[in-house]
């Protein structure tokens, strides 16, 4: 169970990456977030956010034409 | 697709209505359409493969992909910087935090990314360079601040610091001893106000105010009085100036109290000096009168013959000699006394025990008297008449102070002022005196009364009871023989008299039993002068001591080595050549650390925690201090 879901359908990449980028200050250390978004290559970002921000992605789940990650911060 | 060869070169406005490759066309239309939906959704590996041969067509299919390729491109340059900045983003966000191990990574592929990496790990390192320097900094504020609480809190002042509400904000340990409460319930709680006297405390406030509107108002050094935690009021002098940018003060404050009560001290003898001087004078010219006076009236009284006359010149002997016995108790006063003295060496304790039995009928049978006397035979020299007239004022005043009985006490003792007594008592010269304590538990007096009790004429019996002459002569007396007189006093408590005698020059005597003084220890003499060791020795062994002789201190320190538990004492010189006399004390100690050791000199010396004795005191003396230290009374 995520700590935390942001839904991101109907935004352009990478705004998704960007828009959960500005959020992190928020998160705590230890949080799981769950992102769902629509963009087609999202998954290359977020799997490219997640390396260099050294994250760990729990899991990807496609849901049709979405895709849910969930991070642990 | 197969290829659809149009007579009409594919030309899209194709005006044959019939032409079967109307469908196809529209079939790669609805084909690129899809392309770019995908394309516009951000796909960009979408490409058209297919070749038409209609040159419209075909050339919106090459553009088709040229946008896919160039949108790639785009997007894959859009991601690269969200991802770069995503990740400096990150980077500033930890450095904010604190978090100084953050890295920008400078490895973009775009070059304004790349450079931002840079510029941030650059910024990073500027800012750890400046927290190290400012952690450098503090750390030398922070040991330049323990430096100094260390000088204030060991400058042996008190010092404190007070805000501009009177607060006080800080307190050094001398203040606490000096007042008396703790750090801990004076800083941050307690006000400045309610440490100063009530006769000072208008003033204080009103220079703690001024100086705040300019430091030039209020004086910076100035005296005043602090009440302490038990409400003893002291005189300290204060020093006042104010913290810089800061609207606080901070005040050093000296105990000026002992300083007060020893120029209260001299200018009290000075006037005492002056009235001995004045009235002496007096005394003295007031005598010649008188003899003039008592002389011819002798003269007319043996002429006369009328009796009436005769009474009248008697009452004028009589009025005269009153004259003359006043002017010589002021004569006495002001140590002028001609009169002839009967000084001889008296027994006290002899003396005092005759005495008191006289004095039981004066005191009555409502005060209670105490003879205190040392167990050892005390000798002094001295006019037996001048002690009585000394006792006898005393004892007097000391009935009059209890009207409703009491208890009066005698005690005599030897005591030894030490420089440190004599700093804070300057009249008084180090040495061997005899105290003699006088003490009644009667109403004692006010401090006023106290400054001028020795004072001639001076009395607060009633009218016709006191001459006010009876404490000015035992002043007078006591300092005949260079001695001192202290008084003091608490109402409703009693009132003690400390009488200070030197005995430098009156050498005091004890009375000593010969058979006390023998021993059978064994006692190490260590001098280098061989008829003084010969003659202590053989006195020593005339009083039944073992003796070992040492010429030096290193055959001292050999015997004493060998024979450390038959040795019961060690007279050591304090001058040889060698090892000197005191070094050979340290170093017997050293062997055992009980050991008693006497130093002895040939002149008067006064060593610190160190029983010393003259070579030229009496063999008996000699005898007497070794007992005596053997026995553990020294």
């Amino acid at each position: 169970m995520a700590d935390r879901s942001l839904d991101y359908c109907g935004l352009k990449c990478p705004y998704p990456i960007l828009k959960l980028s500005a959020l992190y200050p928020q998160f705590k250390q230890g949080e799981i977030i769950e992102v769902i978004a629509d963009c087609p290559t999202f998954e290359k970002d977020i799997k490219a956010w997640a390396s260099k921000l050294n994250k760990t992605i729990l899991s990807i789940e496609k849901m049709g034409n979405k895709l849910k990650v969930t991070i642990r911060i | 697709m197969e290829n659809h060869p149009c007579p009409y070169g594919g030309y899209l406005k194709c005006k044959n209505f019939f032409c079967e490759y109307g469908n196809a066309l529209s079939e790669v239309l609805h084909y690129c359409c899809d392309v770019l939906e995908k394309i516009a959704q951000g796909d960009t590996s979408q490409k058209i493969d297919i070749v038409v041969e209609r040159n419209a067509v075909q050339k919106l299919i090459n553009s088709i992909n040229k946008v896919s390729e160039e949108l790639s491109e785009i997007i894959e340059l859009t991601h690269e910087l969200a991802i770069g900045i995503c990740e400096h983003f990150d980077v500033l966000r930890r450095l904010q935090e604190g978090d100084f191990s953050a890295t920008a990574s400078e490895d973009s592929s775009v070059e304004v990314v790349r450079m931002l990496g840079q510029l941030i790990n650059k910024q990073r390192d500027r800012f750890v360079e400046y927290i190290n320097k400012i952690k450098e900094q503090h750390q030398e504020l922070i040991q330049s601040y323990e430096q100094q609480k260390t000088i204030i809190s060991s400058i042996g002042v008190a010092v404190i610091v007070v805000e501009e509400d009177m607060t006080i904000e800080y307190v050094n340990e001398e203040f606490e001893s000096l007042t008396g409460y703790t750090k801990k319930e004076v800083e941050g709680k307690m006000k400045w106000t309610e440490f100063i006297a009530p006769e000072m405390l208008h003033k204080m406030i009103e220079y703690h105010k001024l100086r705040r509107i300019n430091p030039s108002l209020a004086p910076r050094q100035y005296e005043s009085k602090l009440k302490d935690r038990n409400g003893k009021i002291k005189d300290v002098l204060l020093n006042v100036e104010m913290l810089p940018y800061t609207k606080k003060s901070i005040a050093s404050i000296i105990d000026i109290s002992e300083r007060k009560k020893i120029q209260e001290q001299l200018i009290h003898s000075q006037k005492m000096e002056s009235l001995g001087f004045l009235s002496g004078r007096v005394a003295h010219e007031f005598n010649n009168i008188l003899t003039a006076v008592l002389g011819f009236s002798g003269i007319l009284y043996s002429k006369i013959e009328d009796p009436q006359l005769k009474n009248y010149v008697q009452k004028i002997i009589e009025a005269s000699e009153r004259a003359r016995d006043l002017s010589k108790k002021l004569l006495l006063f002001s140590r002028k006394e001609e009169s002839k003295e009967d000084i001889q060496e008296i027994s006290l304790n002899k003396f005092l025990n005759e005495f008191s039995e006289f004095l039981k009928p004066v005191i009555g049978k409502d005060i209670e008297l105490k003879i205190n006397l040392p167990e050892e035979e005390i000798f002094y020299k001295i006019d037996r008449t001048h002690l009585e007239v000394i006792f006898m004022n005393l004892v007097t005043n000391a009935r009059d102070a209890m009207p409703k009985g009491g208890e009066l006490s005698i005690c005599l003792k030897r005591v030894s002022i030490d420089a440190e007594y004599s700093y804070t008592h300057p009249l008084v010269m180090p040495g061997e005196y005899l105290l003699i304590i006088l003490s009644d538990t009667g109403i004692g007096m006010d401090e006023q009364t106290k400054q001028k009790i020795f004072e001639p004429f001076f009395t607060t019996k009633p009218k016709g009871k006191g001459t006010g002459l009876g404490l000015s002569t035992v002043f007078g007396l006591v300092k005949k023989y260079n001695g001192h007189i202290h008084v003091y006093s608490e109402i409703s408590k009693g009132t003690t008299f400390k009488i200070y005698l030197p005995i430098k020059e009156t050498k005091l005597k004890h009375s000593i039993d010969k058979n006390a003084l023998k021993g059978l220890e064994t006692i190490l003499i260590v001098d280098d002068d061989e008829q003084t060791r010969g003659y202590i020795s053989s006195m020593l062994k005339d009083y039944g001591y073992k003796v070992y002789e040492a010429k030096d201190g290193q055959e001292a320190l050999k015997i004493f080595e060998r024979n450390k538990d038959q040795i019961a004492l060690s007279l050591v010189d304090l001058i040889m050549p060698g090892i000197p006399g005191i070094e050979v004390m340290r170093q017997i100690k050293k062997i055992k650390p009980e050991a008693k050791v006497i130093i002895i000199s040939g002149h008067p010396v006064k060593l610190k925690n160190i029983i010393t004795v003259e070579k030229t005191i009496s063999p008996e003396e000699i005898l007497f201090k070794i007992r005596n230290m053997i026995d553990g009374k020294e």
